[in-house]
């Protein structure tokens, strides 16, 4: 009885749980088609080289968050430390790599 | 242990956060990826600075071979996708197609790193060498680091495999693969600045 009753409340909250592939096919798609713009923005190449570096990290960094949000679960609940200990990560990356453009490129 | 008393009954939804264990494997390691970042960070800056000093050897844009930079891409992007599958597989508390998703990734993961290997090889025809220039030593650090992450990636999810085949997904082994999953897609992650920034951003200056 017990069991049977175990069974039955774990019945409707699986159903309501268990995602289908359907989002991460779409982020998928999303990845592939800013993959796809930045080698077109690239290889058609009439645009000029500031705008299109200023695209290709734009939509880099579009891919990745979708990436991060969907497949690594970080837009799900209970991700707080985990965006802390990345983004802790993401601000001293940051910081070099604007050193670095600043002090070599400027 | 843990696991097997549930071996025979429901594995909870997420198997990989029903322990405290499992949650602070979870929790670890993305405080790891955020060190990675730090890591591949330095790598990138120091590319970003150097990517001109070609000291009389090949520019990288005329080295860089695009059609073969979009296939790496395609194949780790979608080796990406398939590892999402597995874990989705593992909720669903289903060992075969668990494994088989992580076979497929380990196998484009294969595919990504021959790849790397070959278009090494032939940029150290070109004589674009590991101390060539400091083009090529940062080139060859940044994107090579990768490698190495794909190449234990590999390694570690093929022995994972090893294991979900002889224990089948319990709460002991779901964290794993659920960490390796998170790991592979920091890869993933990590390539599409290293598309965007070493390669395409060569082909342009």
């Amino acid at each position: 009885m017990t069991a049977e009753h175990a069974a039955a409340a774990e019945q409707p909250k699986k159903r309501v749980k268990h995602e289908g592939p359907k989002k991460h096919i779409i982020a998928y798609i999303f990845s592939l088609v800013l993959t796809i713009l930045a080698f077109a923005v690239v290889v058609t190449g009439e645009v000029r080289a500031s705008f299109v570096y200023a695209m290709l990290v734009l939509m880099a960094c579009v891919q990745v968050f979708i990436q991060m949000a969907f497949w690594m679960h970080m837009k799900d609940r209970g991700h707080t430390f985990p965006i802390i200990g990345i983004l802790s990560g993401v601000v001293i990356v940051f910081t070099m790599i604007i050193m670095a453009v600043y002090w070599t490129w400027w | 242990m843990s696991g097997h008393s549930h071996a025979e009954g429901v594995l909870p939804h997420e198997p990989e956060k029903a322990t405290l264990e499992g949650r602070n494997k979870v929790l670890g390691f993305w405080l790891f990826l955020g060190g990675e970042t730090v890591l591949f960070g330095t790598l990138f800056s120091v590319f970003i600075a150097l990517r001109d000093q070609v000291n009389g050897g090949p520019t990288a844009n005329e080295l860089f071979s695009l059609p073969v930079v979009a296939a790496a891409t395609l194949i780790l992007l979608t080796s990406s996708l398939t590892s999402v599958f597995a874990i989705q597989a593992m909720h669903r508390n289903q060992t075969k197609a668990t494994v088989n998703w992580l076979v497929v990734t380990v196998l484009l993961g294969l595919a990504f790193l021959g790849l790397e290997i070959y278009e090494f090889v032939e940029y150290a025809h070109h004589g674009h060498t590991f101390a060539a220039s400091a083009f090529s030593t940062s080139f060859y650090s940044l994107v090579g680091f990768h490698g190495g992450h794909v190449a234990f990636g590999i390694l570690w999810i093929s022995l994972l495999i090893w294991q979900v085949l002889r224990r089948g997904i319990t709460l002991h082994t779901a964290p794993k693969v659920y960490v390796a999953g998170l790991y592979w897609h920091f890869i993933d992650v990590v390539w599409v600045f290293i598309f965007s920034v070493v390669y395409l951003m060569g082909k342009v200056g």
